[in-house]
């Protein structure tokens, strides 16, 4: 019988949504657009309409040496033309944010190719081929794992994820990079790492209360879906924390 | 310096504060007799960015502006999420509890009863400000950055 694998355990929305996101046979829902200028303009690492930089030549003009991995592994676009590695970088609300650190490398490592993610607790990197990063990046700001108020696309400067939020809803930044106008509709008005665009980047208005609820991957007693009424989530973390305690005196499982 | 036998008490409210509205939270505050000291916590917003490759800019920001309470001019540095409060004594508390029960209608709050501020000057304020300091007013500021605390004088 083929292996299918099962991502995660659980009953609750809450581990529906973290499988649903790993899964890369499950298309993510498409919730706003951004154009591919905007997403440039976001990522501030060159300029809209510029060559992509290089780090190397294109693979194609390179003597490539005979390596049975290069032939086994196709390189993504980005490797092929030689583009040099840029990141992205998000920090995600515990107040029901649709995603969370430890979530999109997991998501991110099922779904894409060539990345190099870094996980921490209020913050992700992914770095990659600046053209790859380009197509996922819209990808992860297009579809249900952001949020224009809860979820930050942040170089640096992070603070805030576990912060109360500000009185209209937006998680704490202290570099203001996105702002919600009297629209409603919040705008990008620095890019990742804080220097000032030249316009403004709209991404959206912030999803409401009942669909962060339905769509988050984080577990919260006071705002969302309280860990421990996932009994079957309880019994997996607690069976893994029993096995890895006991695992210096050879365990057998009953 | 906080004198123990004075009782102290923060304003929690369950969103940070935008300048506006802490500056209506304030001056009600400001009206009610028996207020030592009061504190504006929360996190810091910078003139210029910290961090990362942009360190250095400038970094403007809407919410780090000037708020008027009560006769002075304050300059926010900070989102304002708790304000520490002290005292002359339990009544007042109680006092801020009832302006307060009608001032946050749009989010809940909390009012903790506790010892918030500082109770013996630090290395930090005696290298600051020596050993002949005010009491009352260390641990009203941070002693880095070399700002005084603003007196607010009310009509009361």
């Amino acid at each position: 019988m083929a292996y299918k694998p099962q991502y995660g355990p659980g009953t609750s929305i809450v581990a529906e949504n973290r499988r649903k996101q790993m899964n890369p046979g499950q298309k993510l829902e498409k919730v706003r657009s951004v154009t591919d200028e905007d997403i440039v303009l976001i990522l501030g690492h060159r300029a809209p309409g510029s060559a992509y930089p290089t780090a190397h030549p294109p693979l194609a003009e390179q003597q490539e040496v005979n390596c049975p991995m290069r032939k086994l592994v196709k390189p993504t676009e980005g490797a092929k033309a030689g583009d040099r590695v840029r990141y992205i970088q998000f920090a995600d609300s515990m107040f029901n944010a649709p995603s969370q650190p430890y979530q999109r490398t997991y998501t991110e490592m099922y779904r894409f190719r060539g990345i190099d993610p870094g996980t921490l607790s209020g913050r992700q990197i992914v770095e990659c081929r600046e053209r790859d990063l380009e197509k996922y990046a819209k990808d992860l700001i297009e579809t249900e794992m952001f949020d224009p108020a809860l979820v930050g696309i942040r170089g640096a400067t992070v603070h805030g994820h576990s912060l109360r939020l500000a009185e209209d809803g937006m998680m704490f930044d202290m570099l203001q990079r996105n702002v919600l106008g009297e629209d409603g509709i919040v705008k990008y008005v620095k890019n990742q790492i804080g220097e000032p665009l030249d316009r403004a980047v709209a991404v959206g208005k912030p999803m409401d209360e009942k669909w962060l609820k339905a769509h988050t991957t984080i577990f919260h007693s006071l705002v969302g879906t309280a860990y421990r009424d996932d009994a079957e989530y309880v019994e997996y973390v607690q069976r893994i924390h029993s096995l890895r305690t006991k695992y210096g005196f050879m365990p057998k499982e009953e | 310096m906080t004198n123990a036998a004075f009782p102290q008490a923060r304003i929690v409210p369950l969103r940070m504060l935008k300048p506006g509205t802490a500056e209506r939270l304030l001056n009600m505050l400001a009206g009610i007799a028996g207020i030592r000291r009061m504190m504006i916590h929360g996190p810091g917003l910078p003139k210029t960015v910290p961090y990362g490759p942009a360190r250095g800019s400038p970094n403007p920001h809407s919410d780090r502006t000037a708020i008027r309470v009560a006769d002075a001019e304050i300059a926010l540095r900070v989102q304002v999420g708790t304000v520490i409060l002290e005292v002359e004594d339990a009544s007042v508390i109680e006092e801020i509890r009832s302006l307060c029960d009608d001032f946050f209608v749009e989010f809940p709050y909390l009012l903790q009863v506790g010892k918030f501020m500082k109770t013996t000057p630090t290395l930090v304020d005696y290298a600051r400000y020596g050993p002949d300091a005010d009491g009352s007013l260390i641990g009203l500021t941070d002693p880095r950055k070399g700002e005084s605390p603003v007196i607010l004088r009310t009509e009361q």
